[in-house]
């Protein structure tokens, strides 16, 4: 009976032990709240998510969440920092490092290569998903993957490399890094050097080309959204990269192309009211927030630019209202005015005076205003038509075609209750156009862009000091630092000058 | 098996002889020393033979014995004593009631326990007596300069809130560093998952019912734990049923808390001149700077000096901090036969802290039954339920923008901002605009309407079984379950800032966390020839720990007074999250001790956990220990000066398997992941998260310890010293990658750190006079820790330092910076160098020592302390007249340099509209040729080509403090008068905590924990406390 007990309780442990040690698949345990990356992009629906996913990361504040406009601004001639969160402040005092993020901070190199990825792995995925048999999807989805990558390398270049045709020779350490595959497991991973400005514009070139003829082929599915991108969007960007790339023939082509396409201009009477709409006629690709999707009430577009919750109601304090126009940009703005002393130019109606719940009242810019219904909740016009029209203008005044480019130019003053220029040649025509082209996009983050590509210094003055803090176009400001940690973990990387 | 039994039949053979000779009946009775009533249970024993017997309910024995035989009287809680028999027939003895005995035995895990004077490892032992009546949420708070080795900081003041223990240092860079805790053999999972409120996982327990705990320290002691075991084990039991006559105590105490401090900040003239100064120093003209300011204050324009200097000035401090209130209500049971004992309690604990709408209450009920069933067969049974109601503060570090949060704003808000309006509304609620200022919220409104609440509903509970198959061997299977459910709760009222905009939000959380595990062991224990004592344990475990999480947002609300989710308009997210991790294990150790004088043992764990990379799934931790006691030699046997001494080494390792911040908290590290919420325009979508590294595996520890353990004089001095060098390797880094390849890092397990340390602990009996004494305890220790390895290949910062730097988020969900060569969380800043006598500027100091308004990062960065102490550790006096007790006990923190966040919105001198503290505007620069540290102010803080003049080392203070943790004056009435109320004991006390501290720390309090990387920011204090109590035994 002892014996039995014995051998029943040393039993009952050698079981234990061998339990413990012999099932190996006692400790596997699958996820359920993420699945695996070898299987995610195997099928249609897959692609479709992984689409999605870029479009979610073009949505975060280091991208077209804020950043790309905000940041674009601060640094820019068009607006003074507040000081009433202190957000931007560094920015628009163009602190050295602090330039779509920190030196620490990734910021938006981060998510843009991110985002890259992403698209290259779409690219990469989409010819072995022999099961998604609908060719028009299948160019969408190739269509949509190349404008993204060109996008975010567009952008990636504007903000730390030279522009073509006005690098400053001794500080240029060349483009971004290029990379057009995707990567999924560690060995994968590589280490490229800065890419020649020029390789990376063929790159950006061939993915434009490649999207345009890829919507061509895609009818009917879903790649004319403009929430999405579209055959119209990749025409206007590559309008935009061209005047960049000082190609202005093919500005011209592909402004012409995208001018005639679905989306048209919104005329004077419409264009405030566009503004005021959860989603802007005018835009041929604008990125649209849900509503998990609030970027809340430090970093959304509204917050960052007017305290105002809604147009006219100075009693409600919403956001911060951290960066507003300065009075030069205000001035231009009323530069024109009626024989009573009022503008005459209707977008001067989209600044107003915003409340002093949280300091002194500035006037604000009105163009993010919660406009999906929910405060700091607003879709951001990424590409309007608009710029079709200014890109083409300035193309055309850069190859000497000085009708055309006064009749764009006109399109858009008319438009915005100016009067008709006639007579501007050479630089007037020039200046008018680039004029016409800050007070279009103002608070949109064209300005900083604009002055580099063509090699412009940006004069500014602090507000409330009398100190100018201007920026020459040979500062070495001018390019923002790329991140330390890629610096670090990846040698062939040259810092920009200066930092 | 059957040498082993022949073996042990011949064993007890041999002891039974001596026996044989000649037998007395020898009986008597027990009694306390402390008041005179018969001790139940008390083991008897004939020295030198396995014979013994129990006293019975009425504290009766009854042994036969030989003549000139000694009996040994031991029961826990008092001192063992030897009485020689001689011919008596009859021997009463009276023990003695004796804390310090309590240390005479460890417990080590496993239901194993060992006499200390046998223990070959560092552990240190605190009674549950010294944790409990005390005004805090859960026991580790209590553990505050009581042990050596182990550090103890609140995280905040709120009650039941987070407490960080660190046993030896931080022995890892982004995985956990928090002990293992073990509540009566059940593991328990101490993540804290309450998203809305600072909570405790062990404020589940009543810190009355706690018998003992005892914290494991160096590989020897807590390798048996294996791969949880890196960062020690803090093994805590409960109180168990003792046989007798059924004891119910009664316990009661009730208590205030107050703020430690209030800060001293500027009035409203002072403030409104300030402000006016920074604009006119920011360039504006001092008629517009005037006007601005008055119309940030909502004042005419136009007002008169005569008119500013009559504006009142309204202190926020006082609106929101207020005088907390404790009550604590027990109710225990204990008692039993020889058959089956059980302990029961039940308790009620309320407190409200120092700050508005912040407060804790709990409910607790425990049992555990201890049943015989058969002389080979007994039950362990314990279940533990606590349901714990605890609310948080708005805007805390949990949850909230700050801006909102009480602690934080109210010595920040402009002081010419009334409260109240005049009709006793709040003034300036969002539906008016606001407050003027930054701070754009009234923080006693949002404090008073919105609700962050959690409730928690825990029970653990155990079962095993005792089956002791022969003399010496038992077999032991344990089952257990810690199952814990989270309510969360944030309701912001949509007259709210946070709710008016989106008039009203309503945020629900619901957390299970099934935390299940089962173990076998053997344990075998045999003297042999009388020299050889033999102990050894095996065996074997699985765990599954299953959480998942469920929280929703939901917007829009009819009127304030709908606070559930049906009644919200607006959807915006649902969340959904599984997480899992298994383990396996086996383990097993072996103790031999030769002669009472020499000790080994032994111990190996096997881990596996589903946490790690498929090649790496398995983990072996072993250790090996011995221990020396030289005062057995000959030499030193009845030496009069050295009664007891001792010499301990050990060598193991241990791992660390609490992964969190790098795989956001996800238990899948070793996969390669994509991830869901990559949604777009109201479509699903994905993105890569996270590369495969099948190569993922433990943190492991080596400890190095070596310990003297003495006793002078007849131990009127006693302590311990122990130094160790904890080397953690295969630590776990973001290996960061070049963010062009799509991802920011992968994990690998490339970091080493180390840890050397000196601990000492004293205890002295000072003087003994007749009843009065004097009692004394210290501990002190000395931490040296190092980051040895980060990952090659890492490009050293343009410095002069060449520093290899490595930024990363630590487990808490700080963002740091490890630095090779430096302690962990060092802080690496520019070099603030006053202020330009002539001018007023902030001046930095460059790489090269010259004096610079722009320092360049990373350039200028130098190396300036951490946040690590130095030294750390408590001294505590006992002063003991009869019946009267005097316990003072001072606790200390040495070398701590940390950011004072809170106070850097404090030093910006109006720079913005925050109101400034008094101590940093009494020192600003006014003129040339002031010689301070403190910048002229200037709106916005940054002086044109300037950086911010609260950069740098500014606002790098040091936070080491000395704190008289606890003063707690105690009458034990006399028996015979206690006797009249029917109780056979009785206790009466009073008690202070925090009483005082003396530090530099220029805000409220240098004890908080860096939460989600705010500094001190919203954190609420630490407060002073005052109570009284009585404990009754009936």
């Amino acid at each position: 009976m002892r014996t039995i007990k014995h051998i029943w309780s040393l039993g009952l442990l050698t079981t234990g032990i061998l339990t413990v040690t012999a099932c190996s698949n006692l400790l596997d345990v699958d996820p359920r709240s993420n699945v695996d990356s070898q299987s995610a992009l195997t099928t249609a629906e897959g692609l479709d998510a992984g689409l999605n996913g870029i479009y979610d990361r073009l949505q975060n504040t280091a991208l077209y969440g804020r950043d790309m406009l905000a940041v674009a601004e601060a640094l820019a001639d068009n607006a003074q920092a507040t000081n009433k969160s202190g957000r931007l402040n560094n920015e628009n005092r163009n602190i050295a490092g602090s330039s779509f993020g920190t030196t620490f901070a990734p910021g938006t190199w981060q998510s843009a290569y991110f985002a890259i990825n992403q698209a290259n792995l779409i690219l990469d995925a989409l010819p072995g998903v022999t099961a998604l048999t609908d060719t028009n999807r299948r160019n969408s989805i190739r269509g949509q993957a190349q404008f993204l990558r060109a996008l975010l390398y567009h952008d990636l270049m504007r903000i730390y490399a030279y522009d073509p045709g006005v690098e400053i020779a001794q500080n240029s350490r060349g483009g971004v890094p290029l990379l057009t595959t995707g990567v999924l497991n560690q060995g994968q991973i590589t280490f490229p050097a800065r890419a020649p400005i020029a390789d990376v514009y063929t790159q950006i070139y061939s993915d434009l080309q490649g999207s345009i003829n890829s919507f061509g082929r895609s009818a009917g599915s879903n790649g004319t959204l403009p929430t999405n991108g579209n055959l119209q969007a990749a025409q206007v960007l590559f309008s935009r990269v061209a005047l960049y790339n000082k190609d202005y023939a093919t500005a011209v082509k592909n402004a012409t192309d995208a001018i005639a396409g679905t989306v048209k201009l919104s005329p004077n009477a419409s264009y405030v009211g566009g503004w005021r709409a959860p989603r802007n006629p005018e835009s041929v690709f604008e990125l649209a927030y849900t509503t998990p999707e609030n970027i809340g009430v430090n970093n959304a577009l509204q917050t960052t630019y007017t305290t105002l919750v809604r147009v006219g109601d100075r009693t409600a304090t919403g956001g911060f209202g951290d960066l507003v126009p300065n009075n030069a940009f205000i001035a231009e703005l009323e530069a024109e005015k009626n024989t009573a002393g009022q503008a005459l130019d209707i977008r001067r109606q989209l600044y107003e005076l915003g409340t002093t719940g949280r300091g002194n009242a500035f006037i604000e810019c009105t163009k993010f205003l919660g406009k999906n219904g929910i405060i700091n909740l607003d879709n951001v016009p990424v590409i309007r038509i608009s710029e079709a029209y200014l890109n083409r203008a300035e193309a055309n005044a850069m190859l000497g075609n000085t009708a055309n480019a006064l009749a764009d130019l006109n399109v858009i003053r008319t438009r915005s209750g100016l009067p008709e220029r006639t007579g501007l040649t050479g630089d007037a025509l020039l200046n008018e156009i680039l004029r016409q082209r800050r007070l279009e996009f103002g608070f949109e983050g064209h300005r900083w862009f604009d002055l580099k590509r063509r090699g412009q210094d940006v004069i500014k003055t602090i507000p409330l000091t009398t100190t100018p803090n201007n920026v020459p176009y040979n500062d070495f400001r001018i390019l923002a630092p790329i991140p330390v940690n890629e610096l670090s973990t990846n040698k062939s990387v040259r810092q920009n000058f200066g930092y | 098996m059957r040498k082993i039994l022949f073996g042990s039949w011949l064993l007890s053979l041999l002891f039974c002889l001596p026996v044989l000779a000649q037998e007395i009946a020898v009986s008597g009775r027990v009694t306390s020393s402390d008041d005179g009533s018969t001790l139940p249970g008390v083991s008897v024993q004939v020295k030198g033979t396995t014979r013994g017997t129990t006293t019975d309910a009425d504290g009766n024995y009854r042994i036969s014995a030989p003549a000139n035989a000694r009996l040994v009287f031991s029961f826990i809680g008092f001192l063992s004593q030897e009485v020689a028999v001689g011919n008596r027939s009859t021997v009463n003895v009276r023990l003695d009631n004796n804390a310090q005995e309590l240390n005479e035995v460890v417990v080590t895990g496993y239901g194993g326990t060992v006499n200390r004077r046998e223990f070959t490892g560092a552990s240190s032992k605190v009674a549950g007596a010294t944790v409990s009546n005390l005004p805090v949420g859960s026991f580790d708070k209590a553990l505050a300069g009581r042990a050596a080795g182990v550090q103890v900081t609140s995280a905040n003041g709120v009650p039941g809130g987070a407490i960080q223990i660190r046993v030896r240092g931080v022995g890892s860079i982004s995985a956990g560093s928090d002990p293992l805790y073990v509540v009566d053999g059940v593991q328990l999972n101490t993540t804290n998952n309450s998203t809305f409120t600072s909570s405790n996982p062990l404020a589940f327990l009543n810190p009355s019912d706690i018998e003992s705990i005892e914290i494991l320290k160096d590989a020897a002691a807590a390798s048996i734990y294996g791969s949880q075991a890196a960062n020690g084990v803090v093994l805590v039991t409960t109180k168990r049923g003792k046989a007798g006559k059924t004891q119910i105590s009664v316990n009661y105490f009730t208590g205030v808390a107050d703020p430690i401090k209030k800060l001293d900040v500027l009035n409203t003239q002072e403030w409104i001149a300030l402000r006016t100064q920074a604009r006119i120093n920011g360039g504006q003209t001092s008629e517009a700077a005037r006007a601005a300011v008055l119309s940030t204050i909502r004042q005419p324009t136009t007002l008169s000096d005569a008119d500013i200097a009559a504006l009142p000035t309204y202190d926020w401090q006082d609106a929101v901090y207020k005088r907390g209130i404790t009550n604590n209500y027990e109710l225990g049971l204990n008692g039993g036969n020889d058959k089956t004992r059980f302990y029961v309690s039940g308790s009620y604990y309320t407190q409200s802290a120092n700050i508005v709408n912040v407060d804790f209450k709990r409910g607790t009920l425990n049992t555990t039954l201890t049943h015989q069933i058969n002389p080979k067969l007994s039950i362990d049974q314990t279940l533990k339920m606590s349901t714990i109601s605890a609310r948080g503060q708005f805007g805390g570090p949990n949850g909230g923008s700050f801006l909102g949060a009480g602690a934080f704003a109210s010595p920040l808000i402009i002081p010419s901002i009334p409260i109240y309006n005049p009709d006793g509304s709040y003034f300036g609620p969002p539906s008016q605009g606001g407050i003027p200022g930054i701070l754009n919220q009234n923080i006693l409104q949002v404090s008073e309407l919105n609700t962050i609440r959690a409730d928690i509903n825990q029970f653990v509970g155990s079962l095993a079984l005792n089956y002791k198959v022969i003399d010496g061997l038992t077999i032991r299977p344990f089952v257990s379950l810690d199952y814990r459910i989270i309510r969360g709760r944030n309701f912001s009222d949509p007259r709210t800032a946070d709710g008016f905009n989106v008039r009203g939000r309503i945020q629900d959380q619901l957390n299970e966390n099934k935390n299940f595990l089962t173990n076998i062991t053997a344990n075998y224990n045999k003297l042999f020839a009388g020299k050889h004592d033999v102990g050894l344990l095996l065996g074997a475990e699985y765990r599954s720990d299953v959480n998942e999480n469920l929280a929703t947002n939901i917007t829009n609300v009819p009127t304030p007074d709908f606070k559930y989710a049906s009644a919200a308009a607006l959807p915006q997210n649902i969340f959904g999250t599984f997480n899992n991790f298994r383990k396996a294990s086996i383990f097993g150790n072996i103790k031999y001790d030769f002669n009472k004088k020499y000790n080994l043992s032994l111990i190996g764990r096997l881990d596996g956990s589903s946490r790690f990379g498929s090649n790496y799934r398995y983990g072996f931790f072993p250790s090996i220990s011995g221990a020396w006691l030289v005062t057995e030699e000959d030499f030193l046997k009845g030496n009069n000066l050295v009664s007891d001494l001792k010499l301990r080494a050990s060598f193991g390792t241990t791992g660390n398997d609490q992964l969190g911040s790098l795989f956001n908290q996800s238990n899948f590290p070793g996969l390669g992941l994509v991830s869901a919420g990559f949604d777009y325009n109201g479509a699903a979508g994905f993105a890569p998260t996270q590369l495969a590294n099948p190569d993922l595996r433990w943190e492991t520890n080596e400890t190095t310890n070596i310990g003297l353990d003495f006793g002078f004089f007849q131990n009127r001095l006693t302590g311990s010293v122990d130094v160790f060098r904890r080397v953690s390797r295969d630590l776990l880094l973001p290996f960061n990658l070049p963010f062009t390849s799509g991802y920011s890092t992968i994990s690998r397990n490339v970091g080493s750190v180390e840890n050397k340390g000196l601990e000492i602990e004293l205890n002295s009996v000072n003087l003994k006079a007749g009843p009065f004494q004097w009692r004394s305890t210290f501990n002190i220790t000395f931490i040296e820790n190092k980051v040895t390895s980060l990952y090659p290949g890492i490009v050293p910062l343009a410095n002069p330092d060449s520093a290899i730097t490595l930024a990363y988020t630590d487990f808490y969900g700080v963002g740091r910076t490890a630095i090779l060569g430096r302690p962990l969380q060092a802080q690496y800043t520019t070099d603030y160098a006053g202020v330009n006598p002539a001018t007023g500027r902030p001046m930095f100091r460059d790489f090269a020592g010259n004096i610079t308004y722009t320092p360049i990062t990373p350039r200028d960065q130098k190396y300036f302390g951490t946040e690590l102490p130095k030294f750390y550790g408590g001294f505590n006096n006992t002063f003991t007249y009869g019946g009267l007790t005097l316990d003072v006990l001072f606790q200390y923190d040495y070398g701590r340099r940390s950011f004072n966040s809170q106070t850097s919105f404090l030093a910006e001198l109006a720079g913005r509209d925050f109101n400034a503290l008094r101590s940093v505007y009494d020192r600003r620069w006014q003129q040339p040729g002031d010689i301070t540290d403190v910048p002229r102010p200037i709106n916005g803080n940054i002086e044109t080509r300037g950086v911010s003049g609260l950069g740098g080392t500014r606002t790098l203070e040091d936070a080491s403090y000395l704190r008289l943790k606890q003063i707690t004056l105690a009458y034990d009435v006399p028996a015979a008068v206690s006797k009249r109320i029917g109780a056979s004991k009785a206790r009466v006390y009073i008690q202070s905590a925090n009483l005082l501290t003396f530090t530099n720390w220029t805000s409220y309090d240098p004890e908080f924990l860096n939460f989600g990387g705010n500094g001190n920011t919203g954190v609420v204090p630490n407060s002073k406390t005052y109570q009284a109590g009585i404990n009754l035994t009936f």
